[in-house]
């Protein structure tokens, strides 16, 4: 279960970025446009875009093993999330809003530390594909001492 | 569309850390990792560095499997970029660790955490492929924006940096050539080299070190105006030979020259000049302070068109650092405040050894034979005879710069004497000739004589 801390901060506009690997262990990253934890607080949603994702969704479909972290650009706050791949599928209205919703926090976050908003506003996050993880593992990840630690719910 | 892959410069907006990039690896047991980094530090138009921290996960998995993959930001247009690394090495010293290293501390110094952050390594990827996230934007990617210059310097700059930075260090005249020439080999492919000290009273140059030739030929004379460095010494401009006839060769000619002039008998006393048999390139540079001439710096190639512009800027401007180092390492080096570790080493008792070494010194002509073969003459055939009667005489093995300038018998000018450069035209000399008979700096103005073999003495009145 993802401890309660961490569902707060993953409701804010962090940034979301996902790693993946193929069958010969080569990495890849991309970004997501938005996480939302399930009620069961034991897994994700995230949002992807099949033209910036490609390769990571292939990822996904060959082996599903995941990696998320999240971060808050304002005060370095951040997470990863290990887990496996549950289903890919069209993201529905209500997750689009949700996503519209990160989006706009996530600017607001973008103006915090110096940039422009519109720049963000730009991003090109539809059509939206969810991506739902159930997540095996919780790591801290704000830099400092005790980073990489797993957490415990 | 096709796009064409973007050059690792042309990225320079996203390597300045304003946005922190994502990185992503993988544990050899396949499970992926993510990770924010700071700063992607650009190394060369093939590598970047990462600064290593703490260590964690992707420390570790880097290890056991090396690709990664990092997403960057540019600042201006939040445009993404992906590239794929492959970690090459862990640096914890170094030029590039060293600034990596004061970035860190500048910054942590700020939010009172020098202890916390600390650079424990910059991990150095090569970048196989840059790729261009496309649909990540709607914004046009901005005008190809002419490169900072100050940003992503000439890698001769880099070179003439460092060739700086070290020069400077060194304390010893000695130290500075062999160093000089050793970077002009390494770093700018100089692999044949040689530097000439100006004797203005006799009117000669005489070469004190050399590289890149299988005779380090010191010792050798050139006289001002004869061949490419004669004449260079004496116009004090530097002059480059391209694709140069073989009857221009200054090597041959000086050599065939003495052979003519003085016969076989003077020719066993000459030291030929280092030079390549087919060289076909040559440039000579003088080295000059405030207009004063104290040697000349040359280079050859056996390609005709090797040496161009670039290779004549680079070698005036080395000279340039050059010349004032021997300049000032040259001078008097009596006054050293450096302690004297004293190895006594007792003469070995005539007959205790083996071997033995002969040494005959020619009044007529102030001229050392080693063993029946020419060793020096002139004033470092003094010296050196000097040395040897008091190491024979007195058992003294222990010398000092200060107590030569004060023999009148060595006839040392009174005003730039050269002393070190004569010291270390004599060592080079006793290295190729005899190297179990040596001559050991011991710091500034200090050195000692140290044997291997008994040493045996005769002299030849004029």
């Amino acid at each position: 279960m993802i401890p309660s801390t961490m569902c707060d901060l993953l409701r804010t506009g962090v940034s979301v970025i996902v790693g993946t690997r193929d069958a010969a262990l080569t990495p890849e990253c991309t970004r997501a446009w938005g996480i939302r934890v399930g009620a069961d607080r034991a897994s994700v949603t995230i949002f992807l875009t099949e033209t910036v994702s490609g390769k990571t969704l292939c990822n996904l479909k060959e082996n599903g093993l995941i990696a998320v972290s999240c971060t808050r650009p304002t005060d370095h706050v951040a997470c990863q999330l290990k887990g496996r791949l549950r289903r890919i599928r069209p993201a529905t209205e209500k997750e689009l809003e949700l996503s519209a919703a990160w989006h706009r926090e996530f600017a607001a976050e973008l103006l915090a530390v110096g940039f422009q908003p519109q720049l963000a506003e730009q991003w090109i996050t539809r059509p939206a594909l969810a991506v739902e993880i159930d997540v095996t593992d919780v790591f801290q990840q704000t830099p400092g001492p005790g980073t990489g630690e797993r957490v415990r719910p | 569309m096709t796009t064409v892959a973007p050059r690792l410069e042309d990225l320079w907006p996203c390597l300045q850390g304003m946005i922190p990039a994502a990185l992503s690896t993988c544990a050899l047991d396949g499970t992926p990792n993510i990770t924010f980094v700071s700063q992607i530090h650009y190394v060369d138009a093939a590598h970047v560095a990462i600064s290593h921290q703490f260590f964690n996960k992707t420390h570790r998995n880097v290890r056991e499997n090396p690709p990664a993959c990092a997403m960057m930001l540019d600042p201006r247009t939040l445009q993404a970029y992906r590239l794929y690394l492959r970690f090459k090495r862990s640096e914890s010293s170094g030029p590039l660790f060293d600034s990596m290293s004061l970035q860190l501390q500048a910054i942590a110094s700020y939010s009172g955490m020098t202890d916390v952050f600390r650079l424990l390594a910059a991990d150095i990827y090569e970048v196989l492929r840059i790729e261009r996230v496309e649909g990540f934007t709607s914004l046009p990617a901005p005008p190809p924006a002419e490169r900072p210059s100050g940003l992503f310097i000439d890698e001769d700059l880099v070179s003439l940096r460092l060739l700086a930075e070290r020069l400077n260090r060194c304390e010893l005249l000695g130290d500075l050539l062999e160093t000089s020439l050793q970077l002009l080999d390494e770093r700018f492919g100089f692999r044949h080299s040689m530097i000439l000290l100006a004797d203005e009273r006799n009117g000669k140059l005489f070469t004190i070190a050399s590289r890149g030739y299988a005779q380090n030929g010191v010792g050798s004379e050139v006289g001002f105006g004869d061949g490419l460095i004669g004449m260079v010494a004496r116009a004090r401009r530097a002059l480059r030979l391209s694709a140069i006839d073989h009857s221009l060769r200054y090597a041959r000619a000086v050599r065939d020259r003495a052979e003519a002039v003085a016969g076989k008998e003077a020719l066993c006393r000459e030291i030929p000049l280092p030079g390549l048999p087919g060289a076909a390139a040559q440039i000579a540079v003088p080295l000059t302070v405030r207009g004063q001439l104290i040697g000349v710096l040359a280079v050859e190639s056996p390609e005709p068109l090797a040496f161009m512009s670039r290779e004549d800027s680079l070698l005036t401007i080395v000279a340039a650092q050059l010349a004032a180092g021997i300049e000032h390492l040259s001078r008097e080096q009596d006054d050293s405040a450096v302690a004297l570790h004293t190895r006594p080493q007792p003469a070995p008792a005539a007959g205790a050894s083996a071997r033995a070494r002969h040494f005959c010194f020619f009044h007529a002509d102030d001229c050392v034979f080693v063993d029946g073969d020419y060793l020096i003459r002139n004033v470092p055939g003094r010296i050196l005879w000097r040395l040897l009667t008091q190491y024979c005489g007195d058992g003294r093995s222990e010398f000092t710069n200060r107590e030569l300038r004060m023999d009148s018998w060595l006839r040392l000018p009174e005003f730039k004497d050269n002393l070190e450069s004569r010291l270390i035209l004599l060592r080079k000399r006793m290295e190729q000739k005899c190297p179990d008979v040596r001559l050991v700096p011991r710091g500034r103005g200090r050195f000692a004589l140290e044997t291997d073999v008994a040493i045996e003495l005769s002299e030849k009145k004029a």
